[in-house]
């Protein structure tokens, strides 16, 4: 009951925020120009659309993870309402995962508004909707709910600006892990092997979320890969979760 | 602003395209793109369109391969830069293995794609005039599944083109037996007319040329060559009818056009 208040609060508050409507109007601009864009090319102007409108969504979608997630904890430490809230019969990891919550029902929202931006967008170039495209977003969303959890792990420690330095570099060494298994090859064995085994296997690879070449392909997905991206999306953030409030537990905010 | 306007107007040397000359393989690239790299290789193919089209930049087609490798590493199953880059190493570059080495990159990417063999079977039939290269490429197009029953007739064709008769013979065979249209079975059945012709004309002409060598004139009529020994049979055409021989000049002629069967 706590962490549905504490949730739909952080929701309302979310909304608000300016940024929000600021990245929301630029995802928009970014998949309507790829209408202009697609007149440049020669071919398939339907894929450009569709590639724009995707990382739009992604990439939008990161900004909004990292910089509205990176803020929800500290603004009540720096506002000192926390004080308030941990002095009501409320544990710790609830007021956490009630922030959690509020921003990915906010950022679910967004994504629902973008994807319907972005099929009328196609539907208008195409006359045909392309429902594997929600797909493609539907991964990009359990991306965002990874990288919601990791900028609150990081601002439940740490300021603002930091908070989002590290959850934007978790972001990119999530989309270059994968390019540690080709290196992992070329080393001979021993102990720097291990240790990049090690790495590869820590760090997290946010590129089992990205199915947007396989959509816009109309390439088959086995579901087996899908359920089992889906299962680490959601492993991985519970594991960030609970290392969030095992930090945020210890936290003294005097 | 002023100041802006004023830097503009001061003629600046550029090399065009240079930034994209120095830019590592496309496997170097898609790291740096962070999981955009379907929308980079949309990028980088809208670039290279504007660039390899613009006429004025001199020796813009050095780094043609570079380019297009690039966009094929960032998204492989990208199907128009393939295509775009083997139409502008043909028409632009006139360099036809150029074009069909776009085309090799395009089917080594995307094995189940037939337009690929395809296109550059047609490339080497008609621009290249490589008749056992444009077999091999429609060989590989009509193997794959899925592809059109028209890529089995062209490897046919290449093939009689090549002079590989027993290959050509067989597969128009195949087509006659197996064409689901009255027309296709017709098509089948005009080149193997054309071929048997082909062929037994061939034969009668060297027949021919040994009996105007050995006796000094052309027989009176094609009989006459066996009865010389120079042939076991006089042949009929695919339709059972005799050639027409004319003793004046030896030449020897089907009876009927065989496209106009």
């Amino acid at each position: 009951m706590t962490i549905k208040t504490i949730a739909l609060n952080t929701f309302k508050e979310a909304i608000r925020d300016r940024i929000l409507y600021l990245l929301f109007f630029f995802a928009a601009l970014a998949m309507i120009v790829s209408r202009i864009l697609a007149l440049l090319t020669v071919g398939d102007r339907a894929k450009i659309i569709k590639d724009v409108g995707l990382a739009s969504v992604s990439l939008f979608g990161t900004l909004m993870a990292i910089l509205i997630g990176t803020g929800l904890v500290y603004k009540e430490i720096e506002k000192r309402t926390i004080f308030t809230l941990i002095s009501k019969p409320m544990r710790r990891y609830e007021f956490l995962l009630g922030k959690f919550f509020g921003l990915v029902l906010t950022l679910f929202v967004i994504l629902l508004l973008m994807s319907i931006i972005f099929l009328a967008l196609v539907f208008a170039y195409t006359s045909a909707i392309d429902w594997r495209l929600l797909l493609a977003v539907l991964f990009v969303f359990v991306e965002l709910i990874l990288i919601t959890a990791v900028a609150i792990l990081f601002s439940s420690f740490s300021t603002p600006i930091l908070s989002s330095l590290f959850a934007l570099c978790f972001t990119l060494i999530g989309h270059f892990s994968w390019s540690l298994e080709t290196l992992i090859k070329k080393i001979p064995a021993g102990a720097l092997k291990v240790l990049a085994q090690v790495a590869y296997t820590i760090l997290p690879d946010l590129e089992n979320f990205n199915y947007k070449t396989e959509v816009v392909h109309g390439l088959a997905i086995p579901a087996q890969t899908l359920l089992y991206s889906a299962a680490y999306g959601i492993l991985y953030t519970v594991f960030i979760l609970m290392l969030a409030v095992l930090v945020f537990r210890r936290r003294d905010f005097i | 602003m002023g100041l802006k306007l004023r830097i503009d107007r001061i003629p600046r040397q550029k090399i065009p395209g240079s930034g994209i000359i120095y830019i590592p393989s496309g496997k170097y690239l898609k790291m740096a793109t962070f999981g955009f790299s379907s929308l980079m290789a949309d990028l980088v193919f809208i670039w290279a369109i504007q660039y390899f089209g613009n006429v004025d930049i001199p020796n813009r087609l050095d780094s043609f391969v570079h380019v297009f490798s690039i966009i094929s590493e960032l998204d492989p199953r990208y199907v128009d830069p393939y295509e775009v880059g083997a139409l502008i190493s043909l028409y632009d570059a006139k360099n036809i293995p150029l074009a069909l080495r776009i085309l090799d990159m395009g089917l080594a990417k995307n094995p189940d794609m037939w337009i690929f063999p395809l296109e550059a079977g047609h490339y080497a039939q008609i621009y290249k005039r490589d008749f056992p290269l444009a077999k091999e490429y429609y060989k590989k197009a009509m193997e794959i599944p899925g592809a059109p029953d028209i890529a089995k007739r062209l490897y046919a064709n290449a093939s009689f083109k090549a002079w590989d008769i027993k290959t050509a013979w067989e597969t128009w065979l195949e087509v006659y037996d197996t064409a689901k249209e009255e027309r296709l079975r017709k098509i089948a059945s005009n080149n193997l007319y054309n071929i048997k012709a082909t062929v037994d004309i061939r034969g009668l002409r060297s027949a021919l040329e040994k009996h105007r060598a050995k006796y000094g004139r052309y027989p009176d009529r094609l009989s006459d060559i066996v009865r010389a020994g120079l042939l076991p049979y006089i042949p009929q055409d695919y339709d059972n009818k005799d050639y027409i021989y004319d003793p004046k000049t030896g030449e020897v002629k089907t009876a009927v056009i065989p496209w106009k069967r």
